[in-house]
């Protein structure tokens, strides 16, 4: 009895860690390649940049309380390049072009996303 | 309650804080192993568990709290602990409603349970400070990587509360 209701939960939690993984792998692949980049810190609006304007690629520091980040924007993508987090997270996401997967440094409270069809950008 | 078992107790739920705030402690230190935020192995949670398992809730409670307050000033600061709070108290809310469904054996399934509602709690706390709803793609994959660290400290838990139980008798 308890043998049984043990596999059963195996089961469930293996169809649930396959069908999550499935879903991230399809919302990281999908997503559209968008030229508006917003940079949040703590929640308020930092920077908006039109990533197809920028002719030569350049560096944006961010300071704050929460620590210090470097992002790198380059034409058609932007990536945080540098960061004094413990983790690093944010550095190792790499660069983003689509709206499917935004950047974040929890610790800094730093967040880089991508938006579709912005026209005010 | 004989004043010896009070102290015993007492002894216990101390010791217990103290280790939970130490693996805590080194837990922070270890670099992510995946680029996604809010992946971690939670090591703390086997603490939780097993105070709930072989104390009771309210203690089990008292532990978590003290352990995040004291974690949030060795190591956090403020933002760490909204975070843990917000996180712990979820993970503990579900473990606490779940643990009773589950043989010793099978802890490890109110384990799993507890570090989903974890991952949650954090990316819901995550959302509102950064204002950054896109985030929210991040959480299938932190219920699988829950499912995958909460398998990992929930046998964990079943290993230290078998062990605590023959030290009881002991």
């Amino acid at each position: 009895m308890a043998e049984r209701k043990s596999k059963n939960w195996i089961l469930f939690f293996a169809v649930l860690f396959a069908l999550c993984i499935g879903a991230f792998l399809l919302l990281k692949q999908g997503g559209n390649v968008g030229t508006i980049a917003v940079i949040r810190v703590d929640g308020e609006i930092y920077e908006k940049i039109n990533l197809d304007t920028v002719a030569v690629a350049y560096d944006i520091e961010i300071k704050t309380d929460y620590g210090y980040n470097k992002i790198h924007v380059e034409q058609g993508s932007i990536s945080v390049c540098e960061a004094d987090c413990p983790d690093q997270i944010c550095v190792n996401q790499g660069s983003i072009s689509t709206d499917a997967v935004p950047i974040i440094c929890m610790p800094h409270r730093v967040t880089v996303e991508i938006e579709g069809d912005d026209v005010d950008g | 309650m004989t004043s010896m078992a009070k102290t015993r107790k007492l002894a216990l739920m101390a010791m217990l804080t103290a280790v939970s705030l130490i693996v805590f402690v080194i837990e922070a230190q270890i670099p992510a192993p995946v680029p996604i935020p809010g992946v971690k192995l939670g090591l703390a949670n086997i603490i939780t568990l097993v105070a709930i398992v072989i104390l009771g809730r309210k203690e089990a409670g008292a532990i978590l709290f003290v352990r995040i307050v004291m974690a949030s000033v060795f190591a956090g600061g403020v933002s760490g602990f909204m975070f843990s709070l917000a996180g712990g108290a979820l993970a503990y809310a579900l473990m606490c409603l779940t643990v009773k469904l589950f043989p010793e054996k099978m802890l490890w399934c109110a384990s799993i349970l507890g570090a989903i509602a974890h991952n949650i709690g954090q990316l819901a706390v995550s959302v509102w400070i950064t204002g950054t709803v896109s985030i929210l793609v991040y959480a299938p994959a932190l219920i699988a990587s829950g499912i995958i660290t909460g398998a990992f400290t929930g046998f964990g838990a079943v290993y230290l509360v078998r062990a605590l139980n023959k030290l009881d008798k002991s």
